[in-house]
């Protein structure tokens, strides 16, 4: 193959395919191979006296499951050292996604679907964590990043923030025109910050009320007279400014903590699975 | 000039802006409002929201116009009194006004905005979860670090530490699954089998309680006999001795525990076909057939048999040779069970039923497994009576089981030729009267009289083998087996449902040579291997043979089963 061709491929290969089409799903085959196999030798060999980790085959797959753990977790490690080609971390990734979905089978199998309150049931219940956290972040990371695009309009983080003050500083001054019982409801608006709010309300889809909702609400309440008010018609212009790019700082949010929510709990879990896998490889031959 | 107003604000560069404005007047008008000499813009004050006053004692006083207060030196009041020599501080929403006295006598008030309580955005994080959620790196230390040290550094620290009696704490977690009933008191003293670390489970460990629990054969023809395996079994073992497991032949090769609650499951049948599927390979000499499913391969069966009349011996011969037992009586069976033989017609006469049937003699010993010896003054004489002479109400009897007696008793009877007294009974019920009736030959002489008692069709030789001992008169010892089948289990109560005829031809049989016990075939009917078809019922080895070889039911057999 010369140069060029090699350079092109390259090119197409890098413009075209995501880590899970990587190499039209070499890795979806070999996974999906490994299981098989691991399948049929789990319906064909007549271990005694039941399927379960301490047979032979059980050890085998067990040696598998543990190796394809330990490597799948030293993407934490290649992931910071990038390299291009067969090795790159695109496939190093895509290997990743499906051997990770690969150990489903070799663990339930190893398991012999005996479970019981026990250290080797936490280690294949952190095991399937991590798996169902990863298969949460190739969702999110699948589905979001269009979305985040659409909802910010091409703003930058820091332009969203810049507008609302911008609307801010409009209203402070608009509001010193006005007595007290309009101001005060302003002020608490400008209080209000979008991004001082905790993991739940984040991830929320609803969205909630708040100080500059409740002053465009007491606003609309004003008497016929008062309403007419220009400085009022203004102040609730604002308002309503402030509240649309709040709304949209708030989407913004809860996309961007989705597509990281799911890494607090796979990498958390993640140490723990090898903790609980090496308590339950140890306390196996411990005890004998 | 009573006023001076002095603001500070701070410079892009951070230098300090100082600004004096000088007010004429006694009093000085705070609020958010521009027209107030003192504006401070800020929504959380009022329009006209207080006012400075300097009083004619000199003292300043601070009044709140609208419906808020102020702050005074830290705490929120509506009026405030100041001496300007003393000052103090008043606060203003964000602003801070300190009050003192300038160097001309003016009241300096030095206006500071204070900065705002909210904090500058810092969009990198403002938007990221970082901050909102514990550290990635942190979790990620603890829970493994908590993992570790539940689950592997207190069992551990415990196993060596401890003092024997103690349990090891902590070891709870590591049990694999519920261990079978037997053992149910061993859950939660793991040490009790698992003895040293990374050493797997010996043999001792067991026989520290089975003690009486023996080899299944010499170990080296065990060995033999297993044979050096398949690859595949030569690998695992290879494998299995590279960690050290004892083995093949340990306790645990076939006993698996951790499987769960309940009984522990018998071995299955391929722990026994391994060796006995092909056992003539590994071991030519052997006697026994191959075995390797009830269903499909197993030899004929091998009753113990008294081939020899008198001996006693019992030896073990296989079905398919037809052999005859030799068990020192003469009787037939289809004689007493014919219903139209002379021994129904007597019941029937008697008004006892409509013939023998097989539980008028045979009584099942008291766990039904097998039946207790035939016995003579109970099963036999009621019909076969042996009284010879009638003194009175009073019946003279031979003694049986002891010839010199016998001999003695006739040569002092009376001739009789006629029978003693008339009417059977079945055996084992007695008239009213007592009565008996014997059918031997009428005695003539004494010595002649014992002959012709012992004769063949005597009132001895009818069911006796006659025979010399020593030159004087006897009978051939009768050997009744209790058991055949010495070394496979087989109890009758699990088969009530069965009628004894469809098992033992009893009712054709007309000598008692005839060997009626059941061939291979005839268990076959109902008795299948480990996997039976449908109808069929699974016979694993371990229903008939027990690998530890003892005198009662297998282990293996479900407790339903044994009775």
């Amino acid at each position: 193959m010369s140069l060029v061709q090699r350079q092109t491929s390259r090119q197409l290969d890098i413009d075209h395919e995501g880590f899970l089409r990587h190499r039209r799903f070499l890795w979806l085959k070999r996974a999906g191979a490994l299981c098989l196999v691991a399948i049929v030798a789990y319906a064909l060999a007549d271990v005694q006296p039941r399927p379960s980790g301490g047979t032979w085959l059980g050890y085998a797959l067990g040696t598998i499951g543990t190796g394809l753990i330990v490597w799948l977790a030293l993407l934490g490690v290649r992931k910071r050292n990038m390299s291009r080609g067969g090795w790159s971390l695109k496939a190093w990734t895509s290997a990743h996604v499906y051997l990770g979905l690969a150990l489903i089978v070799i663990a339930t199998l190893h398991t012999g679907f005996q479970f019981g309150w026990n250290v080797h049931t936490l280690a294949y219940a952190l095991m399937m964590l991590v798996i169902a956290s990863g298969v949460f972040g190739i969702v999110v990371y699948a589905t979001l990043p269009a979305a985040i695009s659409t909802n910010r309009e091409e703003m930058t983080q820091s332009q969203m923030i810049e507008a609302i003050a911008a609307v801010d500083r409009q209203l402070e001054s608009a509001a010193q025109l006005l007595d007290r019982r309009w101001a005060e409801p302003v002020a608490a608006a400008l209080h209000e910050d979008a991004l001082a709010v905790g993991i739940w309300r984040r991830l929320s889809a609803s969205q909630p009320g708040g100080a500059t909702l409740d002053a465009i609400t007491a606003i609309n309440r004003a008497s016929a007279e008062e309403s007419g008010n220009p400085a009022l018609v203004r102040l609730e212009a604002l308002l309503q400014r402030r509240q649309a790019q709040l709304a949209r700082m708030r989407r913004h949010m809860r996309m961007k903590a989705l597509i990281e929510v799911w890494l607090y709990v796979h990498v958390p879990a993640t140490f723990a699975l090898l903790a609980a896998l090496v308590a339950h490889i140890i306390s196996v031959f411990y005890y004998w | 000039m009573t006023f001076r107003v002095r603001t500070v604000e701070t410079s892009a560069q951070g230098r300090e802006i100082v600004r004096n404005r000088d007010l004429a007047g006694k009093q000085v008008s705070v609020g958010r409002s521009a027209d107030n000499a003192l504006h401070l813009p800020d929504l959380a004050l009022d329009p006209y929201h207080a006012t400075i006053t300097l009083s004619e004692d000199g003292q300043i006083a601070v009044e709140a116009v609208g419906s808020l207060g102020f702050g005074h030196d830290g705490r929120q009041r509506r009026h405030a009194s100041i001496a300007p020599q003393t000052g103090g501080e008043l606060r203003f929403g964000s602003y801070r006004v300190a009050v003192s006295q300038d160097g001309d006598g003016a009241v300096l008030l030095t206006v500071i905005k204070v900065a705002d309580a909210d904090e500058p955005i810092d969009e990198a994080t403002g938007f990221a979860l970082a901050g909102k959620l514990p550290g990635k790196r942190a979790m990620s230390w603890l829970l493994g670090l908590a993992v570790l040290l539940f689950f592997l550094g207190v069992p551990i620290t415990s196993s060596l530490l401890r003092a024997p009696p103690n349990s090891v704490t902590g070891d709870a977690a590591w049990t694999p699954g519920p261990l079978s009933l037997a053992h149910h008191q061993l859950e939660a003293k793991c040490e009790a089998c698992h003895i040293k670390p990374f050493e797997a489970v010996r043999d001792e460990a067991c026989l520290s309680c089975h003690k009486s629990s023996h080899d299944h054969a010499v170990p080296a023809r065990l060995a033999k006999a297993r044979g050096f395996g398949s690859l595949g079994d030569r690998l695992q073992w290879r494998v299995a001795h590279q960690f050290g497991k004892p083995g093949p032949g340990a306790c645990s090769d076939c006993h698996n525990e951790h499987e769960g609650a309940g009984r522990m499951p018998p071995p299955a049948q391929a722990f026994c076909t391994d060796c006995h599927g092909s056992l003539k390979a590994g071991l030519p000499d052997t006697r026994l057939g191959n075995a390797a499913d009830f269903g499909r391969l197993h030899p004929q069966f091998r009753p113990g048999l008294p081939l020899a009349a008198g001996s006693g011996a019992l030896t073990r011969v296989s079905l398919a040779k037809h052999p005859r037992e030799a068990s020192g009586l003469t009787f037939s069976h289809k004689l007493h069970l014919d219903p139209r033989g002379g021994a129904a017609r007597m019941t029937q006469r008697l008004g006892q039923g409509s013939g023998l049937a097989c539980a008028s003699c045979h009584r099942p010993t008291a766990d039904g497994v097998r039946f207790l010896p035939i016995d003579m003054e109970r099963d036999c004489e009621g019909c076969h009576s042996l009284a010879y002479d009638k003194v009175g109400g009073t019946f003279r009897k031979l003694r049986h089981g002891d010839v010199d007696q016998m001999i003695a008793d006739l040569s002092v009877a009376r001739p009789a030729s006629q029978p003693v007294i008339n009417g059977r009974q079945r055996p084992g019920e007695f008239a009213d009267s007592g009565g008996y009736f014997a059918r031997f030959s009428r005695p003539a002489g004494s010595v002649g009289s014992a002959a012709q008692a012992l004769s063949r069709g005597g009132i001895c030789g009818e069911c006796h083998t006659p025979a010399q001992a020593g030159g004087r008169f006897s009978v051939v010892p009768v050997t009744q087996v209790s058991r055949f089948m010495q070394h496979g289990w087989f109890t009758h109560a699990a088969h009530k449902q069965e009628t004894c005829t469809s098992c033992h031809a009893a009712d054709r049989s007309i000598t008692s040579a005839d060997v009626l016990l059941p061939d291979l075939n005839s268990c076959r009917s109902c008795h299948f291997g480990e996997n039976a078809p449908r109808g069929k019922i699974s016979s694993g080895c371990a229903m008939c043979h027990d690998y530890h070889g003892s005198a009662m039911a297998p282990q293996g057999l479900e407790p339903r089963r044994k009775q």
